[in-house]
């Protein structure tokens, strides 16, 4: 009796891992694109936004782009990264495979709250656009002293 | 009884821990001219100690892990850490040796020089 408990278990197990299997097709059916190749898809950067107590944190993926060929835009939350993306052919060279497009990209974002436009701390580290973002004063969160 | 239920949800586990990082193809440019072949392959947010450039037995293949800090809760986001794989197939004629690889901004490029015996040569015409 024992061992076709077992046997039972198990089977139940098996189900169980293709349940987690389906679970899995269809939790990143429509989020395909969070591990696509970088650019590709639409020629504009990929972005992440993240929001830290007191800031917001963006992310792009701009890989090749130098910060020249970047334009940063801020007023209030409204917040525009836009520029171009120039794929140089070395000279004399014949072309295999050309994958990486040139792309002239615009993106704009309202951000949920205003920022300090004052202190906005721009980065570019291997390829990946940082962007520090301070609230305003009057949209960071303030603790409040009970009397 | 137990044992046999251990075993499986370890089995669970593992699946969950292989697929943690999805692995996905860089867009690469390849060009060529007489002594060497260039590959320039886009992978943005990939640190140079976690890249691998492997050539064997005429296959080269390139891997980088893209491990993002994060720093706050996530709002929304449309690219995540990744691995980049991509696997080529290349001529016998390139010099191993001298293969060299650079990365700047985000963007893998390697040289993989011909070898000597590769490289077209042009023969001179004798007049008799």
């Amino acid at each position: 009796m024992f061992t076709r408990m077992s046997d039972i278990d198990r089977m139940f197990g098996a189900m169980d891992l293709l349940r987690n299997k389906v679970d899995r097709i269809f939790g990143d059916f429509d989020r395909s694109y969070l591990y696509g190749p970088a650019f590709a898809a639409t020629n504009s950067p990929r972005t992440n936004l993240l929001e830290n107590g007191d800031r917001f944190e963006v992310q792009a993926e701009v890989p090749g782009i130098s910060k020249d060929n970047l334009d940063i835009k801020i007023q209030g939350n409204y917040l525009e990264i836009s520029g171009k993306r120039q794929i140089d052919i070395p000279e004399g060279y014949k072309i295999h495979r050309n994958e990486r497009g040139t792309a002239a990209f615009s993106r704009s974002f309202t951000l949920p709250d205003d920022v300090d436009s004052e202190k906005v701390e721009a980065t570019i580290k291997d390829g990946i656009l940082y962007l520090s973002l301070p609230k305003s004063e009057t949209a960071k969160p303030r603790q409040i002293t009970i009397n | 009884m137990d044992k046999t239920t251990d075993i499986t949800k370890k089995e669970t586990k593992n699946i969950e821990k292989t697929h943690e990082l999805y692995e996905t193809a860089p867009a690469v440019d390849i060009y060529e001219n007489e002594n060497e072949i260039l590959l320039h392959a886009d992978m943005p947010g990939v640190l140079k100690e976690n890249i691998n450039v492997d050539i064997d037995n005429g296959t080269l293949s390139i891997s980088g892990i893209r491990k993002l800090k994060i720093k706050g809760t996530p709002t929304y986001e449309e690219f995540t850490d990744v691995e980049y794989v991509r696997n080529f197939s290349v001529p016998q004629t390139i010099d191993v040796e001298k293969v060299e690889a650079e990365l700047k901004d985000g963007v893998l490029r390697l040289h993989l020089p011909k070898s000597e015996a590769a490289k077209p040569r042009q023969i001179e015409i004798k007049t008799a």
